[in-house]
């Protein structure tokens, strides 16, 4: 009789451990893909075929990149914030598209993510190198400046003129904030990935409508960068 | 009497064991912990299987300098990679074997550890490792066959000596990890550039406008004047950017027609035709003269390209073409249209990239002539 009570109450405290554990420790693997599209395609380099939105001609584009920052995830009232979380999304590979990945978000699921395009202002300032931030990169303006939030070069072809665009917008007041909710059955089943389209049209053709011949570079003029900025707020949303 | 023998023999007896178990033991390589960099250069990357130690160290800069490792023993990485020229050799390009030149001017060897990750001008060794063994074997550099080559190596007793203790066998591998330790740590971060991030001495006011001026991509919409040379040369490395090939760009040397294939003959992009590796600028007022094919003598004609000079082509960097420090269109000319006075400011700031106790560093010198 004496082992059988040991046994068992040996057993149920294993099970009672794993139970408690695994409702604890509960972490949900997420992947965020992000895809470049011009409009519904995916996004093309290094060739003459996109409109020029608020004008005449054709553009290409050689190089699009952007930060995105302060990556949160929410569920109910609690969040995870990614620490030192500066990515450098880039799109020039074969699809496309730049994925995150992060294997374990301390929270039961993911409901809601939260994320910055630009830099916040602390980290903008300074020299330190964290996450895919570094001023010896392409998107160090220098140390005095900050860093460059999006960029965009490329050309705009007007009957046989060739001329260079150049779009590089920073400043930590055009940092935007996205936000947006994850669908249950989204991330049910195995689920881990979460796709997203980055659509660059919209760069140029959103609450601002950007004439490519008019406007051919934004650098540091602030109203012109405040502008871009309100188009890229609303650049990224997820496909579910 | 006895006991001295007896002490004799045996020390005799250990002093022996030690010269044979010294011969036959794994290398005992003391790691490089603590060598200094500026953290403003950032991250870097060793490769795990090569980490850095004294005992690579030395026997990388025996070989550097060692005519050996060439076939007709008279040509060493050194030839034409000189100390005092922070290691390029004076020449617009570099000597052949037979007596002609190379396509290519030589290269600066400083601070390889950060930058591109890619080497030569084209960008076709993707480490330095990789790098090394190359121009041993190019017939027209050193023309060295590389068993030619281990078996006079092993035939030294000092160089079987320095490779036990820093790798193990004499082997092609070997050499190049040696070679790769040696000019990874072959670092220049004592200019007064350095000095003035460091906040230990003040710029010129000329230095310090000429500084701005390479910081700033011009704009003038905001009228902001500058020589966007940031644009390509990283702010406190003044190399090209590590990440991807961000390193390599076309500045306006050639026309589409007579351009050089540059980073396309390895990645087979056109739109890479024309790009090469975006060099340091360090010691720059050393290393004349510039550009892959050694065109400029000055580092006025530099500045003359960079202001008026710019040949457009297809692949041109937009950022070239589109900073322009004069708000009417230009006539004929591309560039930057800055004054002469900024033209010289910018060249005042590259002096202060020159790095005297790098050009002279001890370590760095000629190990087998003189030097320890
Ligand atoms: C005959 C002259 C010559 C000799 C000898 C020579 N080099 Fe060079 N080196 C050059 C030239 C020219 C280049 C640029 C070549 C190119 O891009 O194709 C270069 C480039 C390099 C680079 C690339 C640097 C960069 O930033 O990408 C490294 C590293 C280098 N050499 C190391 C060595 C080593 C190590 C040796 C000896 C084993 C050596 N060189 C021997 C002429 C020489
Ligand atoms: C669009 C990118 C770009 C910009 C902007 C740029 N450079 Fe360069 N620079 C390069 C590239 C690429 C090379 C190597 C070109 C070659 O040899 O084919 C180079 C070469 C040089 C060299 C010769 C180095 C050597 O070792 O031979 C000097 C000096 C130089 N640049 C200075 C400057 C200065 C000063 C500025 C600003 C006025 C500037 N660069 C702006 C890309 C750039």
């Amino acid at each position: 009789m004496r082992p059988i009570i040991v046994i068992s109450a040996f057993v149920a405290l294993i099970a009672g451990w794993f139970v408690l554990n695994s409702g604890q420790n509960k972490a949900t693997p997420i992947t965020l893909t992000f895809h470049a599209q011009m409009g519904d395609e995916p996004l093309i380099y290094d060739q003459f075929i996109y409109e020029n939105p608020g004008g005449q001609g054709q553009f290409r584009v050689r190089d699009f990149r952007f930060y995105l920052s302060n990556l949160s995830f929410g569920h109910g009232g609690e969040t995870y914030a990614e620490p030192d979380s500066y990515h450098l999304l880039r799109f020039d590979n074969a699809d496309s598209a730049h994925s995150i990945t992060l294997p374990e978000v301390p929270l039961p699921s993911v409901e809601t993510v939260r994320f910055l395009i630009g830099v916040d202002p602390a980290a903008n300032t300074s020299i330190e190198a964290r996450g895919d931030l570094d001023p010896n990169s392409q998107m160090a303006w220098n140390w005095e400046v900050g860093y460059k939030f999006v960029v965009f070069e490329g050309a705009l072809q007007v009957g046989e003129d060739v001329s260079p665009l150049v779009y590089h917008v920073g400043f930590s007041e055009n940092a935007r904030e996205v936000e947006f909710s994850i669908p249950a059955e989204a991330l049910a089943d195995g689920k881990q990935e979460v796709n997203l389209i980055v659509d660059l049209a919209k760069l140029f053709d959103n609450a601002a409508l950007i004439d490519m011949q008019a406007l051919p570079s934004v650098k540091f003029n602030r109203t012109d960068a405040d502008a871009l900025a309100d188009n890229y707020a609303t650049m990224i949303a997820p496909t579910f | 009497m006895r006991w001295v023998v007896l002490i004799l023999a045996a020390a005799g007896v250990a002093a022996a064991g030690w010269v044979v178990w010294d011969r036959v033991r794994g290398p005992t390589a003391t790691p490089i912990a603590d060598f200094s960099a500026p953290f403003v250069f950032g991250r870097f990357a060793v490769p795990p299987d090569n980490a850095m130690t004294q005992e690579a160290f030395t026997l990388g800069r025996h070989l550097f300098y060692d005519p050996i490792l060439s076939g007709n023993n008279e040509v060493s990485c050194a030839t034409c990679h000189v100390q005092e020229l922070a290691f390029t050799d004076g020449l617009a390009k570099s000597p052949t074997l037979s007596g002609g030149e190379l396509d290519f001017s030589s290269m600066s060897l400083a601070n390889l550890l950060w930058g591109q990750e890619r080497f030569f001008w084209d960008g076709r060794a993707t480490s330095l490792e990789e790098q090394a063994l190359m121009p041993i074997q190019h017939p027209e550099e050193m023309g060295q066959d590389i068993d030619a080559l281990m078996e006079e190596l092993r035939v030294s007793g000092s160089y079987r000596k320095m490779f036990r203790q820093a790798y193990g066998s004499v082997t092609p591998e070997n050499t190049a990890k040696a070679l790769a330790t040696f000019m990874r740590l072959l670092i220049s971060s004592n200019s007064k550039y350095d000095q003035y991030l460091r906040g230990e001495v003040r710029l010129t006011a000329q230095e310090e406008h000429g500084r701005k001026l390479f910081m700033a991509h011009p704009d003038t919409k905001v009228s902001l004047r500058g020589g966007n040379c940031i644009d390509c040369h990283s702010q406190f490395l003044t190399s090209g950017f590590r990440d991807a090939l961000d390193g390599f760009s076309n500045n306006g040397l050639d026309s589409d027609e007579t351009m050089p294939d540059g980073l396309m003959a390895v990645t087979g992009n056109p739109a890479h035709k024309g790009f090469f590796k975006v060099p340091t600028l360090r010691n720059i007022a050393v290393t004349a003269p510039y550009m892959h094919d050694g065109r400029f003598d000055t580092l006025e004609d530099v500045m003359d390209h960079y202001n008026d000079g710019i040949v457009v082509s297809d692949t041109l960097s937009p950022l070239i073409l589109e900073a322009d420090n004069a708000p009417e269109a230009g006539q004929g000319t591309v560039g930057l249209r800055m004054t002469p006075d900024e033209i010289q400011a910018i060249i005042a700031f590259l002096d202060t990239l020159t790095d005297e106790a790098f050009l002279t560093n001890p370590q760095f010198s000629n190990p087998i002539e003189g030097g320890s």
